[in-house]
């Protein structure tokens, strides 16, 4: 294993039971969450993990925070297996990794002050040893994320916040324990497009001023570009394309990347362009198409393809696929 | 989910709740203190030959079920007495065929006298329910249309204090009231009435229903009103009802074909759950009217002892209550198709 | 009897106004408060109260045996010439002792289960909403009656049974708000945290769940006193302790009826319903605090429009302008908050406008305007909607019905909620055909609904199913079915790929666009999205706090914007074609509408703001050439 690597994933897969549980029988079906995912996170990275809803890409990051147990594969943190732990051993490592959710609405507690709320993870995990050194951690935390001064806001609820303010506050509170990885779930997506750019901003700039690597999960190819350093995209439990930003923006590989690239709207009439539109949806996870299983969607699908199963296609030293069009 | 799916977990639980009363009221009987044995025969003129005539009479003899004599842990009795010879196996097989033992007041199967009586309490339910869920939806549904105007804050008002009303204070008052206007003072028909053709005495039996069941809608319709409407409120605040709007549809269209329905849901719901106070109620109205009813008959059995009678009218009507729950469960499942693809 | 089916919706409170003050707004619960706090000092000062002591006959003689209320007896005297008022004053006591301590022993376990169930689910959960099922479904009162008849009637025994068979309902409702608080994000951000189950338990759930068990706790204490009193006067009362239903028992067995005693009967049973009563009511209140209803409905009459001059018309032939609107919320006690002000565009048939703004910009509200389904608050305060040279501001409900679907339709966001849930899909459709083309062939209907679906790419053997068995982009595309049904000329589709996958999102497009080709549509498009705008409108009406900030030909807002705000938003939005640039963002939040700043509305948040620009709200200034309209000051100087 290489030194750098902060976070290792191999082989990782998640299956639910299809439908609520029976009290007589087992259901049988299930759905593929996560089926076979393995990545790579050095330190300080940013990588951004693009894909439509039900790709799994929820389910990885839950994964990833120990808050749901993979049915299969393995997770290694700082070179030390981290998949199946218990309460007790996880909580050390939780300070490590932290996570943003997509709706800073639903994610604060409404009851709590700003300052309760980013003082907690502290208290949990027994740091807040005295109230000098816990005030210093909660005002240095929320001052990280661009809450100055942090008087203004401590007496705070949630509610007197607007949206940009309150995923701050969440940043804080994450930042507050100065973790190595920050999972980010649709930082932005809820937030208006003129204040997009300011956490997206900011996450950059913890990047560099933190140290911290990044995972940042988006359905928005286009809100990735400027601060990624990397680019997996998903498909139906799989990653189908991974490769530097540049590599899977301007030389995207596999058809379902294309896709996605070409609908992406330009902000601009005078580039009006040819959009390749998949038609249909994602299929459920329960029953997966045979061979590829983007096949039925895609454009460009020829008779193997029903047939077998792609594995990944190195096309450079960085980029890869799985798309069996690249195979020669 | 498809609807029968749905129908079948929710027979089998209607059966298991079932057999729950059952046991239930079997154990309510032997554990609580004050042996039905002793209560019933406690007379003290009776000579023990007499008394113990009596327990073998009402099985009373017989262990409570294997292994145990009594109720009272300490008293193991023997666990090599056929179970087929307990009280309690006695107890399910009597059930089985329809017998709730002999009422120690009337000296006749229990089975009968409640058999005579159901038909009366469904008489004085139905027609209360119906017309307290008529005035409740009718009322309901005016009163969330026309929101925050005058009709709406006296529907509110008089549903809360119709909610309020204890029901068989309700009753009193009207029976005083109606006591003085020439409504019968109680009872199911006037003396005498029985050799009157059929029609009269039909419109005796209604005139002594009138109050009664006038006491149910009162009760109950405040409840409804108030059900209606806030889950009226709720739907016409729903972005369909918009979209009715931009629809064009008029202001009768929409209430009819996109509120109703959908505000009905919860009632249905309420009404299910509600089954079981209705029985309450009913026990009241039926005490105060002397309405021979089923609750009439629980009444009168807590007053005079008459354990037989208090458990198979306990049993009756805590099954008739599950197997209603189970018919609004279905009427639940055609109203909502959400039900049926869950 | 039936208090304990009171349906409280899992909500989460907002900690948003102290209590009291929101209390206060509501008069019932005023009311309650009062009622209930005047009985409360009743049976704590009983003895002070009551003129005469309860239990013996003192000063009451053998003779007075139902004597009518007097200056004596305030409410004469019960059967055994005891005074009735001093025995009312007591039987408070008993009642509120019963409620409180029954009301007590419900509430906690009913909230534990609740609790219990709701936190760790699964199995266990399992267990024990089935035994709470069943135990609602058992009849209480009888199951009460039928116990308190086997043991002894203390009031002790009588608290008890109440006690144990009334928690049936907290436990429903204590865990359906339990699992509505964990599905929470902020308990899934707790866990992140690696915060354990009881500081979850502690910090996130029960501070949400509190405020639900005070409202029940109050709901249960109501049924307790009801029960109490229906046992006692059932005769199976604690008789060393006169309650009201025991004075009704009395009262009622032992002749008051016969002698025309009414103060007997009525005083006590007055009494009950004014706890009752008092409690439903202080329900009430405390609902209203942890879950303020809107107070409106869509059913609800919106503001007269107010008529103003009519302004020239451009004089061109255009299916729809709209001159000069502007709109307010008018709510009682507060300022008006001018939701969109002095807007004015024009739709020629087949051609496609873009309405771009920023969440609360006003947009939405213009779009229900042109149609007059502005909710009960709005009012058209000025200007004109002419739908082929017809004003519709001011037609009556009637007339706006003709043009609504027929002439304008309308695609709403989120189409989940826009579509009724218990209705077909392809009843949904045919109902607008039924509407508005009463010459329709009615036996072609269901052909027309099959072929509308088949237009938007939906198979006929959807046309039975509900809006629930629909994926997103399916619902989004059977309301544009919908709001094709009655061929009308203009199209509002607001937002109508929001909250979509990006490849749906771009699937409706396309359909959109291909229609709008087709049938030769007008398309109103109202979005957030300048790049979805960019890609396929004519002209673009960039809107902000309520006004037009630019209004222009789509090139000319794309490469050529004026107004800072257009500038500032083109910056923000990430170019693909530019994958390095650093992204801008404009620094600050859109105003509020009911707080809008004093001059231009973009100034606090304008890189080029100057003085005028804080005092003087800027002009809509229509450039000359091309049709270009952009309201701000600099714009004067290039004019």
């Amino acid at each position: 294993m290489s030194q750098q690597n902060i976070l290792e994933v191999r082989g990782l897969k998640k299956y639910f039971e299809a439908g609520r549980p029976r009290l007589f029988s087992r259901s049988t079906r299930r759905v593929h969450a996560v089926d076979g995912v393995s990545l790579d996170l050095r330190k300080s990275e940013v990588i951004a993990l693009v894909g439509e809803s039900g790709c799994g890409k929820s389910t990885l990051s839950l994964l990833l925070m120990g808050l749901e147990d993979p049915t299969e594969g393995r997770i290694i943190f700082e070179g030390r297996d981290i998949t199946h732990l218990n309460d007790a051993q996880r909580k050390g490592l939780r300070r490590k990794i932290q996570m943003v959710f997509q709706d800073p609405y639903e994610s604060l507690n409404p009851t709590q002050t700003i300052e309760e709320i980013v003082a907690e993870p502290l208290q949990v995990h027994g740091l807040a040893t005295s109230r000098q050194v816990t005030d210093e951690k909660v005002k240095k935390a929320m001052e990280d994320a661009g809450l100055k001064p942090a008087e203004v806001y401590l007496k705070r609820h949630p509610h007197e916040l607007s949206g940009g303010q309150r995923q701050r506050v969440v940043i804080a509170a994450a930042l507050v324990l100065e973790p190595e990885i920050l999972l980010a779930d649709e930082p932005v997506s809820m937030l208006d497009v003129s204040i997009r750019a300011e956490i997206i901003n900011l996450l950059a700039e913890l990047r560099i001023t933190r140290k911290i690597a990044v995972i940042f999960i988006t359905h928005d190819l286009g809100s990735v570009g400027f601060f990624a350093d990397r680019v997996a995209v998903m498909y139906l439990g799989r990653i189908v394309e991974i490769g530097t930003m540049l590599d899977v923006l301007e030389r995207p590989q596999h058809p379902y990347t294309k896709a996605l690239i070409s609908v992406i709207p330009v902000p601009n009439p005078r580039l009006r362009h040819e959009r390749t539109i998949l038609q249909g949806e994602t299929p459920n996870p329960i029953d997966l198409p045979t061979g590829c299983r983007f096949h039925p969607r895609c454009p460009v699908a020829i008779a193997i393809c029903k047939a077998s199963d792609p594995s990944f296609v190195t096309l450079s030293k960085t980029h890869q696929a799985a798309c069996l069009l690249l195979v020669k | 989910m498809n609807r029968w799916t749905y129908i079948r977990n929710k027979a089998i639980w209607s059966l298991f709740t079932i057999i729950f009363v059952v046991v239930l009221n079997f154990f309510l009987f032997r554990v609580l203190p004050g042996d039905p044995a002793r209560q019933g025969i406690r007379d003290p003129r009776l000579t023990p030959e007499a008394i113990e005539a009596i327990r073998i009479r009402f099985g009373l003899d017989k262990p409570v079920i294997n292994c145990i004599q009594t109720i009272n842990p300490f008293r193991a009795g023997s666990c090599e007495i056929n179970p087929l010879d307990t009280q309690f196996f006695i107890y399910v097989k009597n059930l089985l065929r329809g017998e709730l033992g002999i009422s120690f007041y009337y000296n006749r199967p229990v089975s009968e006298i409640l058999g005579e009586r159901l038909w009366n309490t469904i008489l004085l339910i139905g027609g209360g329910q119906i017309l307290s869920i008529i005035v409740g939806v009718v009322f309901g549904i005016l009163s969330a249309w026309k929101a925050r105007t005058p009709l709406d804050y006296g529907v509110l008002v008089t549903g809360l204090v119709a909610w309020s009303l204890p029901t068989f204070w309700l009753g009193i008052i009207l029976l005083f009231w109606g006591s003085t206007h020439g409504f019968p003072i109680g009872g199911k028909a006037t003396p005498g009435m029985s050799s009157y053709p059929f029609f009269a005495q039909l419109t005796d039996m209604l005139w002594h229903l009138l109050l009664p069941t006038l006491t149910y809608t009162i009760v109950f319709m405040g409840e409804y009103m108030l059900i209606m409407r806030s889950s009226l409120l709720d739907v016409l605040s729903e972005d369909y009802i918009l979209t009715a709007k931009a629809k064009g549809l008029s202001t009768f269209q929409i209430l009819k074909d996109h509120a109703l329905k959908n505000g009905m849901l919860p009632l249905v719901t309420i009404i299910a759950i509600n089954l079981g106070f209705t029985v309450g109620g009913v026990i009241q109205i039926e005490s105060v009217f002397s309405w021979p009813g089923l609750g009439g008959a629980l009444f009168e059995a807590v007053s005079r002892r008459d354990f037989p009678m208090l458990q198979g009218g306990f049993l009756l009507i805590a099954i008739s209550v599950i197997l209603a729950n189970f018919l609004a469960d279905l009427m639940y499942s055609y109203l909502d198709p959400r039900v049926q693809t869950e | 009897m039936s208090i304990q089916t009171v349906e409280i919706k899992p909500i989460i409170p907002s900690a948003s106004k102290n209590f009291w003050q929101t209390y206060r707004q509501s008069r019932l619960g005023i009311a309650g408060l009062i009622l209930l706090l005047a009985i409360l000092l009743t049976a704590i000062f009983a003895p002070l109260l009551a003129p005469y002591d309860p239990k013996s006959s003192e000063g009451v003689g053998a003779g007075q045996v139902y004597n009518a209320p007097s200056a004596a007896h305030w409410f004469g005297t019960d059967d055994a010439g005891r005074d009735v008022f001093s025995n009312f004053i007591y039987g408070a006591r008993v009642s509120l002792i019963v409620g409180f301590f029954a009301s007590f022993i419900s509430v906690f376990i009913g909230g534990t289960i609740g609790i219990v169930a709701g936190y760790y689910g699964g199995r266990t959960e399992n267990i024990l909403m089935r035994f709470t099922d069943t135990m609602l479904v058992i009849p209480d009162l009888p199951l009460i009656v039928v116990i308190v008849a086997l043991t002894r009637p203390s009031l002790l025994n009588i608290i008890f049974v109440i006690g144990i068979f009334g928690w049936t309902t907290t436990a429903r409702m204590v865990r359906s708000q339990t699992l509505a608080v964990k599905s929470r994000k902020f308990v899934l951000r707790a866990r992140a945290i690696g915060a354990g189950r009881a500081h979850i338990i502690r910090h996130h759930i029960l501070p949400l769940v509190m405020p639900i068990l005070v409202v029940q706790a109050v709901l249960v204490v109501s049924v307790a006193v009801l029960n109490e009193s229906t046992l006692s006067f059932l005769g199976l009362g604690d008789p060393t302790a006169l309650s009201w239903g025991q004075m009704l028992n009395y009262a009622f067995a032992r002749g008051a009826m016969s002698t025309g005693a009414w103060w007997a009967l009525v005083a006590p049973g007055i009494g009950i319903i004014w706890v009752v009563l008092g409690l439903i009511l202080v329900g009430q209140g405390l609902e209203q605090v942890l879950n303020p209803r809107l107070n409106t409905h869509h059913l609800m009459p919106s503001r007269p429009t107010i008529k103003s001059e009519a302004a020239a018309r451009s004089g061109e032939q255009v299916l729809l302008e709209v001159r000069n609107l502007s709109i307010n919320y008018i709510n009682e006690g507060q300022a008006p908050a001018c939701a969109v002000e002095d807007v004015s565009f024009t739709l020629k048939e087949g051609e496609l406008i873009g309405l771009v703004g920023e969440s609360g910009c006003g947009k939405t509200t213009l779009m229900l305007g042109l149609l007059k389904l502005l909710p009960n608050a709005g009012q058209i305060v000025n200007g004109q909607v002419y739908f082929k040279n017809k004003e519709i501001t001011t037609l009556s409900d009637d007339e706006v019905n003709k043009v609504r679907w027929r002439g304008i339709s309308i695609v709403f966001q989120g189409a989940m909620n826009a579509l009724n849930p218990v209705r077909t899909v392809g009843d949904q459709i045919a109902e607008t055909i039924i509407k508005h083309l009463p010459d329709f062939d009615s036996a072609k209907i269901p052909a027309r609904v099959t072929e509308l679906l088949d237009l938007v790419g939906i198979a006929a053997e959807h046309k039975e199913q509900y809006p629930h068995q629909y994926s997103g982009g399916m619902r989004q595309r059977a309301m544009i079915a919908m709001a094709l049904a009655c061929n009308p000329e203009v199209v509002i589709a607001d937002e109508p790929t929001t909250a979509l996958d990006v490849m749906i999102q771009a699937q409706i497009l396309e359909l959109l666009d291909q229609l709008r080709k087709k049938l030769g549509l007008a398309i109103i498009f109202v979005t957030h999205d300048l790049g979805v705008v960019a890609e396929m409108c004519d002209r673009v009406l960039v809107m902000y706090g309520g006004v037009t900030a630019e209004y222009a030909a789509v090139d000319t807002i794309y490469n050529t914007p004026l107004h800072p705000y257009t500038q500032e938003l083109l910056k923000a939005f990430p170019d693909l074609t530019k994958p390095k640039k650093k992204l801008s963002s404009i620094p600050g939040y859109p105003p509020r509408l009911d707080d809008l700043p004093a001059g231009c509305r973009f100034a606090p948040r304008c890189p080029a703001v100057f003085d005028r620009c804080r005092t003087e709200q800027p002009a809509l200034h229509e450039l000359a050439g091309e049709l270009h309209v952009v309201s701000c000051h600099l714009v004067e100087a290039i004019k």
